[in-house]
């Protein structure tokens, strides 16, 4: 797709304030997360550089704290990788559902952009911009301040869960955010009666599914869940027309 | 070195995985089906993710363990839904569970 050169796309420092506005609240319970994943890096004692390196270059919570417990216990390269595409396979499904949004955009942010691509930014580019401004001059820079907003906590914090994460005591329960961080995401993308089907269905099939190996189970959750969804948006209409 | 090279590996497939759709732009069609269920992978993603980690993520825990977080996910569920406050949620979700922790 091409871009046409005549769209005004210069910075837009509102945009990216309200990117970033809107996604801090969304980052606070990944705070806790990010330093108990330092921690186990810590504990498990890999080397501290390398075992921090995966959060710029993996740049996903739950895949990292799976990579580095497969790599604690000395899986080979091949279970490790497939291991992280299989959790972070739902990633292709938000690229999806982007795919339209950023199509006006150039090449450029459509090569950067996906890197920011996490379950925040992509909770909050879904909706907002749709909202406020729809242009894709705002789109872009707001996913930008979201992206970055997201993207320097999860440095910070898993930084110091490596360097300082044995203050932390594990009666605390501070893995206890991260369902909540994930509940809240839940509930904010509700909008009408298929989001809720789709979030029974994802919920029930992630339940029955969670025995499958390297969170296949997960994905299947969300393959179902989101059928599940626009099969009854597609009968709701139906019944109303 | 191998433990860089594995990393490097996996986010080299986790960015290819977000790039997909993305990049590729319309050189690849969907049914129509799949093109309206694209709306509903938040909500079936976001409650996959957090409902199994809520009852037991590990497999149920027992009784003392478990009772706990299912009733601090529901104040923290409440909370949220009223408010649409994110890190209030965390604080009710968090209270909760430490003080039934403690109780029980």
């Amino acid at each position: 797709m091409t871009t046409p050169s005549n769209i005004d796309l210069s910075f837009d420092r509102n945009a990216a304030l309200i990117g970033m506005r809107q996604t801090i609240p969304l980052v606070i319970p990944g705070v806790p997360f990010g330093f108990v994943l330092g921690l186990i890096v810590q504990e498990e004692g890999l080397p501290k550089l390398a075992g921090w390196s995966s959060s710029w270059l993996i740049f996903a919570g739950s895949s990292q704290l799976a990579a580095l417990n497969l790599l604690a216990d000395g899986a080979s390269a091949a279970v490790i990788i497939v291991s992280v595409f299989l959790i972070n396979s739902r990633h292709a499904m938000y690229s999806a559902a982007m795919r339209d949004r950023f199509a006006p955009l150039p090449l450029w942010f459509r090569l950067v952009g996906p890197y920011f691509l996490i379950d925040q930014s992509f909770a909050v580019a879904e909706t907002s911009p749709d909202l406020v401004d729809p242009t894709p001059r705002f789109r872009m820079w707001h996913f930008l301040g979201a992206g970055a907003a997201v993207w320097s906590m999860w440095q910070i914090s898993v930084a110091a869960g490596v360097l300082i994460g044995n203050v932390v005591r594990e009666e605390w329960a501070l893995n206890f955010a991260v369902p909540i961080l994930f509940l809240g995401l839940m509930v904010f993308s509700i909008k009408n009666k298929p989001g809720a089907v789709a979030a029974v269905v994802g919920a029930v099939v992630a339940l029955v599914g969670r025995e499958l190996p390297q969170g296949s189970g997960l994905l299947l959750a969300i393959i179902l869940g989101m059928a599940a969804g626009g099969i009854a948006e597609a009968q709701l209409s139906r019944r109303s027309s | 070195m191998r433990i860089w090279l594995i990393i490097a590996g996996a986010g080299i497939v986790t960015y290819l995985t977000r790039a997909s759709f993305i990049v590729l732009g319309d050189r690849v069609t969907l049914p129509p089906i799949a093109e309206r269920s694209l709306s509903y992978v938040a909500p079936a993603a976001f409650a996959a993710i957090s409902v199994p980690l809520i009852l037991g993520g590990d497999g149920f825990a027992g009784f003392n363990e478990d009772v706990p977080r299912i009733l601090a996910a529901t104040a923290a569920g409440a909370v949220v839904w009223k408010t649409r406050n994110i890190p209030l949620s965390l604080l009710a979700g968090m209270c909760t569970l430490w003080s039934l922790t403690w109780l029980l």
